[in-house]
């Protein structure tokens, strides 16, 4: 339930960011959206439910791309598993701490989207993307800020007020 | 056996959900799978929530614009616009039937008009991902739109439809660095390609020879040999030529004529009719002068 929770969230998004964007004229920065529901999965989900919501996510996001290679499939899956690592050895329990832990996961999946459309493209076009992904950055971070209160309601975890850095 | 799988299934499981988009990754490139059933359902399902905005957004915009400026001095500018609009396109068009018309007359050849026929559609979503550039449009398969047609608007060419369900498409734009255009400078017919160069960069001048002829402002239009595109639709303005001493090509950035973040309307082209080529008459027979016959010298 809670799973088909995110995903639905997922799409809403997706649909809202495609219009959104358009409409106040930025449509060339993008704000990953996804990837901020694959951060808290990596916070709050086991690993296996983790894994499919955040293969599932990633789909979604290979589906809207226009072009469905698998990339983000691919991507999503590994940003979950590399940020649940990154879990225990910090302690993301605030919503600060949640913002900058998204940022850091938009930034990895940014870099990794690049190199492996580069890596297989040889074109030098293909990271035409990373002069903008600061941006990208913090738009998905203020995205992940507006958020999280949302994202707390489907699962409260253990959160506390307190500024917490590493466990 | 059983036990080691039920030991190893979350292992198991992850690696697969790890490695499979990863293996399709690498063995489709960059080019994407088909839309299967799921695919459908899903895009279905975002839609009319796609539609519903842009509709909510349109509305918006409009009853802001009503509020703000006068009405009448709203409907004069937008009438304006659209006439601005159209003049635009019969100069492209003229100057291009001009060259053509000169070209013609030199081959004493019939010109081959393309007509296509077309669908109107309106741009309901960019694509959220960042690194492809595509828009999604109203239209799809039910209005007869396929993968592969080209997209353009009054000013000149957008891209190329890449997938189409029941009623929306994804359209490439000519900014996604996966699009290529076959182009001709206007002013000399030297041809060329364009190729997309990425988010908020302009165009690549690729595969135009040294030593044609082009300058810097040439206006370029589309050649119709990629088969996508028709003949004549206007591209890009060629900026920032560079010829080096040594080498085959000349490069250069193509500004695009359209300004691909604020699309709004687009046409499909849905068929290139190519008319069948008149028959070409016959020429007449050479006047028949009399030829004086040739005199002896010595005859009188």
């Amino acid at each position: 339930m809670r799973l088909l929770f995110t995903l639905g969230l997922a799409l809403l998004l997706l649909a809202v960011q495609s219009v959104a964007l358009q409409a106040l004229g930025i449509s060339a920065l993008r704000v990953d959206v996804t990837v901020i529901l694959v951060a808290f999965l990596a916070l709050r989900a086991n690993r296996l439910e983790g894994a499919a919501g955040a293969f599932a996510l990633g789909y979604l996001l290979d589906l809207v791309s226009g072009r469905p290679t698998g990339l983000f499939t691919f991507l999503a899956v590994g940003c979950f598993l590399l940020g649940q690592f990154a879990s225990t050895l910090l302690d993301v329990r605030t919503p600060m701490s949640f913002v900058l832990f998204a940022a850091a996961t938009d930034a990895t999946h940014g870099l990794l989207a690049a190199f492996f459309t580069w890596l297989t493209s040889r074109n030098p076009a293909a990271t035409s993307a990373l002069p903008l992904l600061p941006w990208q950055v913090l738009l998905t971070a203020l995205a992940a800020f507006a958020l999280y209160p949302v994202l707390r309601r489907i699962d409260p975890g253990n959160d506390r007020r307190e500024v917490g850095a590493l466990r | 056996m059983l036990s080691l799988l039920k030991r190893y299934r979350e292992l198991l499981v992850v690696s697969t959900l790890l490695i499979y988009p990863f293996g399709a990754f690498l063995t489709q490139g960059g080019r994407g799978r088909e839309p299967n059933v799921l695919d459908r359902a899903l895009l279905a399902l975002m839609a009319p929530v796609q539609r519903g905005l842009t509709a909510m957004v349109d509305g918006a915009v409009g009853a802001l614009d009503a509020y703000v400026a006068l009405r009448g001095v709203r409907e004069e500018n937008q009438a304006l616009r659209q006439e601005t609009t159209l003049l635009k396109a019969q100069l492209v068009e003229s100057a291009e039937l001009r060259s053509e018309n000169e070209r013609l007359r030199r081959a004493l050849a019939y010109s081959e008009r393309q007509q296509e026929t077309e669908v109107l559609a309106r741009v309901v979503g960019f694509n959220p991902v960042a690194g492809p550039h595509s828009v999604r449009i109203d239209r799809g398969e039910s209005e007869g739109i396929r993968e592969g047609m080209a997209v353009v608007t009054p000013d000149g060419v957008v891209g190329q439809v890449i997938r189409t369900t029941g009623g929306t498409a994804d359209v490439a734009l000519l900014t996604d660095p996966q699009t290529r255009a076959g182009v001709r400078v206007q002013r000399s017919r030297a041809r060329a390609t364009v190729a997309g160069a990425g988010a908020s960069r302009p165009l690549r001048l690729d595969n135009a020879l040294r030593t044609d002829d082009i300058v810097e402002n040439d206006l370029l239009v589309t050649s119709g040999a990629d088969g996508v595109f028709p003949a004549g639709l206007l591209v890009g303005k060629v900026t920032n030529l560079s010829r080096t001493e040594h080498g085959v090509f000349q490069v250069a950035d193509i500004l695009p004529v359209v300004d691909m973040t604020k699309l709004e309307e687009v046409m499909v082209i849905t068929s290139m009719i190519i008319p069948e080529r008149e028959p070409v008459p016959e020429p007449p027979p050479p006047p028949t002068v009399p030829v004086p016959t040739a005199v002896a010298p010595g005859a009188h």
